[in-house]
């Protein structure tokens, strides 16, 4: 039914040159399937971005209680009233509710305050606009299934030009039955509507849900500015109608684009979208017309495919992170082999020299048999990469050529095998650097000239106990101590280096300090030891520990 | 040899969220080390010592007195560590003279002066330019922080003005061993001679070329408009520190140090040898300090806490950007000795740098600003001679042996202090100032029972007449200054403030500062961000914290919100907003609400002076409590709406001069007709909607029980509708008495004394304390207090709820009684009632004031309504009511309001001639965003606009007014249109192609630029939706009230409307629907007060607290309520409905029209939505203005 009306008004409205190049179809479904463009849109049933997040639901909330252990576990079977606030004019509004809080009858643009005062069991939650452009660019991405031509409407909305494309689906019908079905599995609530130009699906989604009639929607389905709407209802002109009966030139006189939007609404104007579609990924290959069977020649019409795929890179801005070649053997067998780098590049010796290092490693060698009748180089994976110009007057590689050491130990050792230390924000000497990966980038310090290191290079873990410590009370430094059966005097010392325990960590605030000391013996052996703890009158005399050793 | 030490490098939490203990604390600590002294230097700011040494001071004399014993040798040092903006490393300075803090005063003025409020940029050459009596010790970094170091554009500084050589010789400060520089620079600013020349500072520090480089100013996120902001700079390096250390010996050889502190960080010994060898480089002495900013190392996760406050992140994100370990405290000398065993001489140098400082903050001596008395006069002469010459005016037939007895008295005690008569005459030269531009004024407070104020014409009460003691204002034992508070009409009070600038010169007239605390709310909100819970849950918490009466968050608190105090995140979050509350920790500095210091000499060589947030301000840094421990006097410029209200009605009657319907009278406060019968008549109906003071919900169910009848009468009705006098059970045995239903019994003592004793002090309320005054007779009489008792009586009274002092009074006066042979009971049930009203108790001297206005008000409002509700709504925002509700009781009072039309109107509400009486025209201020320059225009153009069709009316005055689009639209969206013949929708589809800007060829031929239009054939716009659209725009609707669309609907229903229910049988069951008014929770919280209001009246609405649980959503959400409930009528005749059921029947307002939604604006009483500011149960940090309006109502969002 809902089809029909719309079809209706369409075509009785038609303008030429609307038809978006599928004109061919003509003639399939009784007169009115002439040459129109079909525009879906699965949208939200209301202009407010409120309601939305009832559809995002299942995918912005994070997990219950992940936000803080505090939170109360939710109530079994009952929904909660979620609401999504952000901070508006200084104040934290609501700007999106759960179906379970409009029920409660709060409204958005109300502040959080107000609106605990109402409901203090509400659970309000920071609204994530990019999350939400993220998953609306899913759905859209999704929506590729049904039509090349798919845009997003941010934030809330999306449109689909499906101009020959419904028969696919069992007609329209079928098309948006699938679409809200598919919608639904994923806990999303949509609602669609067909309509000749994208302004029309877009008011019927949103405000047809009384009436398909165009004409008996609300002036609010105009999606003009607020004071013009507000304007508009104070003079009396409450629906589309309203304003449809008055000469255009008034509205156009008072209002601005009003009579544009108008006309795109009623379908007498129309305004493309600009759909979304994916890049294809980039490749090159090479046949041959006799197979070649030498890995040498295999290696080098690698390299000229490097060269090919380097171009295309080049023209996208982009540089590859992935590689994979793949040798197709006569005999059927594919053997691939793939690099990965550290930076995104698209520089064709470094790539080939990676190859043959990963062709070097390899301990079952590449067996051409009766040799490749084809060889294929996909770039994996890319990213942005801008041209660069080198500086002449100091061409410093450094950086580069480290880049470059990294990624050939990596392909000549395993990925897994080469780290980079990081320093990490503590004053704690074990938990002061973990490993990540090698491309990330640096984080230490400089230490100051002059300097010597105050930490050893490698720590033990667990910190070993020392005993026969000999130190002057109360904070002095160990004078004496025995480490694995063997005694130690130190001759030199410096420290202590208090370290506090994190208090944050603990429930009494507490914990005991550290005091350091590199020492040194009278044989030039260096340790770093500490004392647990601080020395109280009568309590037992603090253990002492030995963390590390320098060189 | 025991060690010594003092710790020089201190920071309290003035230092703001660096420092994390309380001076006193610190100061506590440092003594009970065995230290020989303390030195509190704090970030750029001194604002934190006067507490020190005051706390100091008590405990010496506290020593002094209970043991007998000499106080300890513990000398306090106050200086403050200069934070720079240009790289130099800290210095830490203190004033060895009184020279050298004015110095440091004007350094670190300069400093603020430059920046907005809260900040100080200071540069290395401010230094050489104020560092005469200054002893410094340069410490080896920077703690400079990012945030910092933002200039103002530099036309926003305020540039205080230099010495002059004259102004040297009258300055109150004598510089110790500026001998030569005085010779030197005689009629030479002292400034200039020491500004750094190329000899003295050839380099210039690194950044500093920054300075003048961006003077265009650039906007900052927030839209505000910054001046240059000098870069970060880089931790100062060994060349910069050796540079730093050279430039100041250059001019201050034998006044520089270097410190130096072992904070345990490993290579401490190193750096030390390192620091020791510059210093002997330099040729400076090193010095030992620990840069301590808390006292106990118990004290570190507190200061972590803070300091993650200060970086807005979490303590778990803190990291390294903490301190590694808890070594900044107060250490033992034994410890410190320890510490710097291999340089003890840097321990004997801090010893030596402490003894050479013999400043003290008792040396501030204050001067009162010598203005107000005229050449040739002595002030006390002065002052006599204005006294005599008012009095002989006041009284022409010669004055009473009383009212001579009461100004001889009154001279004696200002004769013994020589500041005193300046003080009266600055503030009478405020008044006379405010009086000769039309401003009305008027002393409140304890100053009305001073003869000399009411003579001078600051205060309106005769105190003679009324019995008022002087000595509650001053007294010979009471060694503090008085305190005269003065209300200017609010809107005009910028103009007192200004001349007060004005008149002294901003280097010599400053603002009070009131330190903001962080409160329950504040401290939970900011704990628990940096303890890294989410708002929600810091939300949660705060939500159920009601306003701010309590300093702890209690346990139950946590519990309701439905937390557990055994969860750790929550229970250190508990720790340390208590840590925060109990001291009570200082967030920041603002302004005092009108309090200013005025001085003969600089102000700014005594404090600092900052910026305020508002335009136009400064203020110094410390607080009413560190100026009262110093002796200087406050005068305050206080504002109060109602002066505004009753000027402006005095005028509009002034001015309105229509035979028949009012000659033009002109009043004045003082002159006003007393004691008009019809004006207490009106009162006594509980007629008081805009009255002064008696206009609540509770004042005005009050006014018919206690029927007042004379001004006495109003006294006690403001002071005792209060939450002090009603939780002390007052207002019952009070009210019992005066109907005749009880008698007022005055227990006599046992026969040496007199028995009528209490019939003097207490015969004026029936036996029933009920102000603050008659407490202390009480004591000093009954229970024979010494006055010296009696005042200390009085302050744990102010400050009962925080300070357990009470119950030592309790006894104390208990006993006292009993010896006297009053019956134990009758003294506990006085003393309970004196608890009762505590801190909120009125002084009858206030009481007596507000009095005067309530009169005032309800003068006007009896006798000309019509002025009377112009003048309130020309004073919004004020009061209790919406305009809504000013408008109807005026119309109910038979005035004649008209609407806001563009061809009558003015900006200003105003009268008009009308039927018999004058009529109220509404104004284009009551229109929601529209502009008072447009309103000018508007009313520039009367007369001009030619007859026409209204198109071409309308056209001609936007062409003529020079009016915006948005001011056409404004008013025809207001409906203002109706006189040239639109209603409101026509206007408003005329003025949207109204063009504004007139094209030049148009506009000079004077014709109209717009064609003919056709018809465009407008539905007619229904009533409803005129009166929704009323509501939207000027938030009133002359035309009818909203529920009047909705009577026949709900009459179907069954329900009533006000009149009936006012008309109804006590008990009767009954449903009422209204639009919401107020929602109050007043006192313990335990009702909620609703006022509905219909087209017939209003009805009253009480819902217990636990029926409120129940009903929440409806009674929070609701602008159109319905409520069942049974009739409660008092013999008075007020009426309640007590609900039992409530339902949000907001939807209702829809049917006006589905469109405008009708907005009823709430009355500013109500407490959800204007919320009460949280009042400080520190009375230091209290607005005084607060004091006026409600009962303290709770928020319990």
């Amino acid at each position: 039914m809902l089809a029909e009306n719309i079809w209706r008004l369409g075509s009785e409205k038609l303008l030429p040159g609307m038809g978006r190049g599928t004109a061919a179809e003509g003639g399939g479904g009784g007169g009115l399937r002439l040459g129109e463009s079909r525009v879906e849109s699965p949208l939200h049933r209301s202009s407010t971005t409120a309601r939305s997040t009832s559809r995002l639901r299942g995918y912005s909330l994070p997990p219950a209680g992940c936000q803080s252990p505090l939170r109360p576990p939710p109530h079994s079977g009952e929904e909660l009233p979620i609401v999504f606030v952000e901070k508006l004019n200084n104040a934290m509004r609501l700007t999106a509710l759960s179906r379970a809080a409009i029920a409660l009858g709060l409204t958005p643009n109300l502040t959080l305050a107000d609106a605990r005062a109402r409901v203090p069991e509400l659970v309000a939650l920071d609204r994530d606009h990019q999350a939400e452009a993220r998953l609306l660019a899913r759905i859209v991405a999704g929506c590729v299934r049904y039509t090349p031509m798919a845009a997003a409407e941010p934030p809330d909305g999306a449109i689909l030009d499906i101009s020959g494309c419904a028969h696919g689906f069992g007609g329209e019908m079928g098309l948006k039955a699938d679409l809200v079905r598919r919608l639904k599995a994923s806990g999303i609530t949509a609602f669609c509507a067909m309509g000749d130009t994208p302004e029309q699906a877009r008011a019927l989604a949103r405000f047809g849900h009384k009436t398909k009639d165009l004409l008996a929607l609300p002036v609010e389905a105009l999606e003009a500015d607020a004071a013009v709407t507000l304007a508009l209802r104070r003079a009396g002109l409450k629906t589309i109608g309203d304003l449809a009966r008055r000469p255009r030139k008034m509205l156009a006189a008072r209002f601005g684009d009003l009579a544009i939007r108008l006309g795109r609404l009623l379908g007498e104007q129309d305004r493309h979208i600009s759909p979304e579609r994916p890049l294809p990924p980039i490749f090159a290959l090479r046949r041959f017309a006799e197979p070649i069977a030498r890995i040498e020649d295999a290696l080098a019409c690698l390299e000229e495919l490097g060269h090919e795929a380097a171009k295309s890179l080049l023209e996208r801005h982009e540089g590859g992170r992935r590689f994979v070649a793949r040798f197709f053997r006569s005999d059927g067998a594919i053997l691939p082999l793939e690099v990965a780098t550290g930076h995104p590049t698209r520089d064709p010796a470094l790539l080939i020299r990676l190859f043959r290092e990963r062709v070097d490693v390899l301990s079952d060698p590449i067996d051409p048999g009766f040799g490749f009748d084809m060889i294929r180089l996909d770039i994996g994976q890319c990213e942005a990469l801008v041209a660069r110009q080198d500086d002449h007057l100091a061409p410093s590689r450094h950086a580069e050529d480290l880049a470059e050491l990294i990624d050939r130990l990596s392909v000549r050792l395993g990925a897994r095998r080469v780290h980079r230390v990081r320093s990490e924000n503590t004053h704690i000497p074990e938990c002061a650097a973990t490993v990540c990966a090698p491309s990330s980038p640096p984080t230490w310090e400089a230490a100051p000239e002059g300097e010597p290191p105050m930490r050893p290079l490698r720590l033990f873990d667990p910190p070993q106990p020392v005993g026969a410590v000999m130190s002057e009370v109360p904070d002095g430094p160990p004078m004496r101590f025995t480490w694995r059966g063997k005694n130690y005097g130190v001759t030199r010392w410096e420290g202590p280096e208090r370290i506090a325990a994190e208090w944050w960590r603990r429930r009494d605030r507490g914990g005991r300090p550290r005091d350091y000391y590199r020492v040194e013996d009278a044989a030039g052996h260096r340790f770093w030891l500490f004392r647990h703890g601080l020395h109280e009158s009568g309590g037992t005399p603090p253990d002492w520990y030995l963390h590390g050793l320098f060189a | 040899m025991t060690a010594a030490y003092v710790e020089l490098a201190c920071a309290s939490h003035f230092s703001f969220l660096h420092g994390a203990s309380n001076g006193v604390d610190l100061l506590a600590r440092a003594f009970e080390l065995g230290h020989v002294g303390l030195g509190i230097a704090d970030r750029n700011t001194v604002a934190g010592v006067v507490r020190v040494w005051l706390a100091l001071k008590d405990a010496r004399t506290k020593c002094h007195e209970t043991l007998g014993e000499a106080p300890p040798d513990f000398k306090l040092v106050t200086g403050a560590r200069l934070v720079f903006a240009d790289g130099t490393p800290d210095i830490i300075a203190y004033p060895e003279t009184r020279h050298g803090w004015g110095r440091l005063c004007r350094l670190l003025s300069t400093g603020n002066l430059r920046a907005d409020k809260g900040d100080c940029v200071l540069r290395l050459e401010d230094l050489l330019a104020f560092h005469e009596d200054l002893l410094l010790i340069v410490l080896p970094a920077s703690t400079r922080r990012e945030d910092e170091g933002v200039e103002r554009k530099v036309e926003k500084q305020t540039i205080l003005p230099p010495d002059e050589g004259e102004a040297l010789f009258s300055s109150n400060v004598i510089p110790a061993q500026a001998g030569i520089h005085r010779a030197a620079g005689a009629g030479f600013p002292v400034d200039s001679r020491l500004r750094p020349t190329a000899e003295v500072y050839p380099e210039r520090l690194p950044c500093r070329q920054s300075r003048g480089g961006n003077d265009e100013g650039e906007r900052d996120n927030d839209g505000r408009e910054r001046g240059n902001v000098i870069p970060f700079p880089q931790q100062p390096t060994h060349d910069i520190l050796t540079r730093a250390l050279a430039t100041l010996r250059a001019v201050a050889p034998d006044r520089v140090w270097l410190g130096a502190a072992m904070r345990r960080s490993g290579a401490d010994q190193r750096k030390l040898a390192k620091l020791a060898s510059l210093a002997r480089n330099a040729d400076v002495p090193l010095l030992a300090i620990n840069d301590a900013l808390y006292a106990a190392p118990e004290d570190r996760p507190l200061q972590d806490v803070l300091t993650a406050i200060r970086l807005g992140i979490a303590v778990q994100e803190g990291g390294k950007r903490f301190e590694s370990n808890a070594e900044r405290h107060l250490k033992s000398p034994a410890e410190m000795a320890r510490l710097f065993r291999d340089c003890p001489e840097a321990i004997e140098e801090a010893l030596r740098f402490h003894q050479r400082i013999r400043f003290d903050l008792e040396h501030l001596k204050y001067e009162y600003p010598h203005e107000p008395v005229p050449n040739g006069w002595e002030p006390l002469a002065w002052l006599r001679h204005l006294v005599e010459g008012a009095a002989l005016r006041r009284w022409p037939d010669g004055v009473s042996a009383k009212v001579r007895a009461m100004i001889e008295e009154e001279f004696k005690l200002i004769a013994t202090r020589p500041d005193l008569p300046y003080y009266f005459l600055t503030v009478h030269d405020l008044v006379r100032f405010a009086r000769s531009k039309g401003i009305l004024c008027q002393g409140r407070g304890s100053a009305a029972n001073s003869m000399v104020c009411y003579l001078l014409d600051v205060t309106p009460i005769d105190p003679a007449e009324h019995d008022l003691l002087f000595s509650r204002f001053m007294s010979e034992d009471r060694d503090e200054p008085p305190d005269i508070d003065v209300d200017f009409e609010h809107e005009r009070r910028e103009e007192v403030m200004q001349y007060v600038y004005e008149r002294y010169g901003r280097h010599r007239a400053g603002i009070v500062a009131t330190v903001i605390h962080y409160r329950s709310r504040s401290a939970v909100r900011e704990v628990g961000k940096a303890l890294g819970l989410t708002e929600d849950v810091t939300t949660r918490l705060v939500s159920t914290v009601w306003g701010s009466y309590s300093s702890r968050m209690e346990e139950e608190r946590f519990k309701e919100t439905g937390f557990d105090l055994h969860n750790p995140e929550i229970e250190r979050l508990n720790h340390f907003v208590a840590k925060l509350l109990e001291a009570p920790f200082p967030r920041h500095l603002s302004q005092h609400v009108g309090g200013y210091v005025l001085t003969e000499h600089r102000l700014d060589e005594t404090v600092p002076i900052h910026h305020a947030a508002m335009e136009d301000r400064t203020f110094i840094e410390w607080d009413k409590d560190d100026i009262d421990a110093l002796k200087l006097m406050k005068v305050d410029v206080l504002a109060l709406g109602m002066l505004t209200c009753i000027r402006k009605a005095f005028d509009l009657i002034r001015d309105f001069d229509h035979p028949g319907q009012g000659q033009g009278q002109t009043y004045e406060l003082r002159t006003l007709p007393a004691g008009q019968a019809d004006v207490y008549g009106m009162l006594c109906e509980g007629d008081s909607i805009g009255v002064f003071q008696v206009e609540s919900r509770a004042q005005m169910n009050m006014l018919p029980r206690l029927r007042p009848r004379t001004l006495y009468d109003l006294v006690i009705q403001v002071a005792i509708v209060r939450p002090g006098p009603i939780q002390g059970n007052m207002v019952h045995p009070y009210l019992r008495r005066r109907q005749n239903k009880e008698k007022a019994v005055f227990p006599s003592p046992a026969p040496p004394h007199d028995p009528h004793e209490l019939r003097g002090i207490l015969g004026k309320t029936l036996g029933v304390p009920l102000f603050q005054e008659q407490a202390m007779k009480l004591a000093i009489v009954a229970a024979s207090f010494s006055p010296s008792d009696a005042n200390k009586f009085r302050r744990a009274m102010a400050t009962f709820r925080n300070v357990g002092t009470m119950p030592q009074f309790e006894e104390k006066m208990v006993g006292g009684m009993t010896k006297r042979g009053y019956s134990e009971e009758f003294a506990r049930r006085c003393f309970d009632q004196i608890k009762g009203f505590g801190s909120y108790g009125f002084p009858e001297s206030h009481a007596l004031s507000f009095a005067i206005l309530v009169y005032a008000s309800a003068f006007l409002k009896k006798r000309h309504p019509a002025a009377f509700c112009a003048a309130l709504l020309n004073s919004q925002p004020m009061g209790f009511y919406a305009p809504a509700q000013i408008v109807g009781c005026a119309r109910d009072h038979g005035v004649e309001v008209r609407e806001i039309d563009a061809a009558h109107s003015d900006w200003d509400n105003k009268l008009e001639p009308g039927a018999g009486a004058p009529a109220v025209r509404l104004g284009f201020r009551q229109i929601d965003g529209f502009k008072e320059e447009w309103a000018q225009a508007i009313m520039a153009t009367r007369g001009t606009i030619r007859a026409g069709d209204p198109a071409q009316r309308i056209e001609a005055l936007a062409r003529a007014a020079r009016l915006p689009a948005r001011a056409l639209r404004l008013l025809a969206d207001a409906d203002a249109f109706r006189a040239f013949g639109y209603d409101r929708r026509q206007a408003l589809w005329e003025v949207r192609r109204t063009p504004t800007d007139a094209l030049p060829l148009f506009a000079a031929a004077d014709a109209r630029e717009l064609g003919q239009e056709e018809d465009p054939q407008l539905p007619v716009m229904p009533l409803g939706e005129h009166v929704a659209a009323d509501y939207q725009t000027t938030r009133l609707s002359l035309k009818a009230h909203p529920m009047s669309f909705l009577r026949t609907l709900f009459a179907a229903e069954g329900v009533l409307s006000s009149a009936q229910v006012n008309d109804a049988r006590d008990g009767t069951r009954a449903k009422v629907a209204g639009v919401v008014l107020v929602r109050q929770r007043p006192g313990e919280g335990k009702a909620i007060f609703i006022t509905l209001e219909d087209e017939t009246g209003i009805t009253n609405v009480l819902l217990w607290a636990r029926d409120f649980e129940k009903y929440r959503r409806p009674v929070m959400a609701s602008r159109l309520m319905e409520v069942h409930g049974i009739l409660q009528k008092s013999e008075e005749g007020v009426v309640h409905l007590m609900g039992a059921h409530v339902i949000d029947r907001t939807f209702m307002l829809d049917r006006l029209s589905e469109e405008h939604e009708t907005r009823a604006q709430l009355s500013r009483a109500d407490v959800f939505e204007h919320p009460q500011l949280p009042r400080d149960n520190v009375p230091r940090g209290r607005h005084p203005r607060n004091v006026r309006i409600l009962p303290a109502s709770r928020d319990f969002h």
